[in-house]
């Protein structure tokens, strides 16, 4: 089974799909989730940069105003009460 | 029997605010599907939000109970939300909004004082001589809903009530049901109210994982659910807004196709007028020719 992440706002999803690797900006310091993590929920930094890495190898990066991520089962769910604009 | 151009002149002034309630009708209608599509958009992060808070809370309750936000408290001052639209032309929608209001303020017992927080202009002209004490800091938020103001406003309602400022904020809305239906409603919004343990057991990230114990929490379980219950609020008070603002648009949309059909019937009536009072100026005028030439005949 593959990694899969939800990115949520109240105004829209801004992503949703499977990935390889989540650099996750959490308030006790950033750590990477990989498949097979432990399930964990943490809150996030504000502002902090979400690193999504796809299996093609292209990277996402967004800009995270706070919110909190669960993982569990391999599913990724952040929620954050909104975004920055995205940057290469 | 009526005269023939004070009935045209009428038949013009309907015909053109026909057109007006037709065009009215047809922008509610679009405005309506905005709003809906509006609150599709917030459904996943609010659920997503409530099953995390379930699970979260539901291992928790002695000391959820000592948060801030949820504190319980003997009730003395009433923040009474009440969002209304800013405009209006939409049936009885606003004042069955300020009617609940008023009701719900006069059914508070006499110890307790009720300050009214209205958003949106119906409800802040409504109440402006009321001598009610008010705080008109919102009124302009129904005006275009951003999730960030809203957010915003809540973080400052949460703060007066944690400061005791307020010892219960309520919200009354009106919850989407179709465009025809609206249900006006009373949320009870802070003290937040602790999750039942079953919604932990809803929602798209539940999984499989019942047990909420083999969860690693960083920073701690606690400060996880300080984090997020401002968020909850946040939603809550945003759907009860959303769900204001499609209830508004159905409901004009429901009165202005009424008054368009009621201008039909006005017209359908007037015409017959018109059309009588016509044939009964040219039976007369037929009437004075043949007697004229009659006349001149013999």
């Amino acid at each position: 089974m593959a990694l899969e992440l939800q990115v949520l706002t109240p105004e829209k999803k801004i992503f949703e799909g499977s990935v390889v690797s989540v650099k996750v900006p959490g308030n006790d310091g950033p750590f990477e989730v990989l498949r097979d993590h432990a399930p964990i929920m943490a809150s996030l930094q504000n502002p902090g940069i979400l690193e999504i890495k796809d299996a093609t190898g292209q990277q996402t990066r967004l800009r995270l105003l706070g919110g909190v991520v669960e993982v569990l089962h391999n599913k990724i769910v952040v929620l954050s009460p909104g975004i920055g604009e995205e940057q290469g | 029997m009526a005269n023939l151009k004070e009935v045209r002149v009428r038949i013009a002034s309907v015909v053109s605010t026909q057109q007006i309630t037709k065009a009215m009708k047809m922008v509610s209608a679009s405005k309506l599907r905005r709003a809906q599509g509006a609150i599709q958009q917030i459904r996943p992060y609010a659920e997503g939000l409530q099953s995390m808070v379930g699970r979260l809370v539901s291992g928790l309750e002695g000391s959820a109970a000592e948060m801030p936000l949820t504190s319980v408290r003997e009730i003395k001052r009433v923040g009474v939300v009440l969002l209304t639209s800013d405009k209006g032309l939409c049936g009885g929608f606003n004042s069955n909004l300020i009617k609940t209001a008023r009701r719900f303020i006069q059914d508070l017992p006499d110890d307790q004082q009720a300050t009214l927080i209205p958003v949106g202009r119906k409800g802040v002209d409504f109440f402006k001589r009321s001598g009610l004490p008010q705080d008109l800091r919102f009124k302009d938020l129904m005006l275009k809903i951003r999730y960030q103001a809203t957010a915003e406003m809540a973080a400052e309602l949460s703060k007066a009530f944690v400061q005791g400022e307020y010892d219960q904020v309520v919200v009354i809305y009106s919850e989407f049901k179709n465009p025809v239906v609206q249900y006006y409603r009373v949320m009870p919004w802070l003290p937040l109210q602790a999750e039942s343990p079953s919604a932990s057991t809803t929602g798209p990230g539940a999984g499989a994982g019942q047990g909420a114990a083999d969860y690693l929490y960083e920073p701690g379980r606690e400060e996880i659910v300080q984090d997020l219950l401002p968020f909850s609020l946040a939603i809550d008070l945003h759907k009860a807004m959303l769900d204001t603002q499609a209830s508004e648009h159905g409901a004009r949309m429901t009165a202005m196709d009424k008054a368009t059909e009621n201008a039909g019937d006005l017209l359908r009536e007037l015409r017959l007028q018109y059309n009588r009072a016509r044939q009964a100026a040219i039976t007369t005028e037929i009437t004075e020719i043949v007697g004229g030439a009659a006349a001149l005949a013999g």
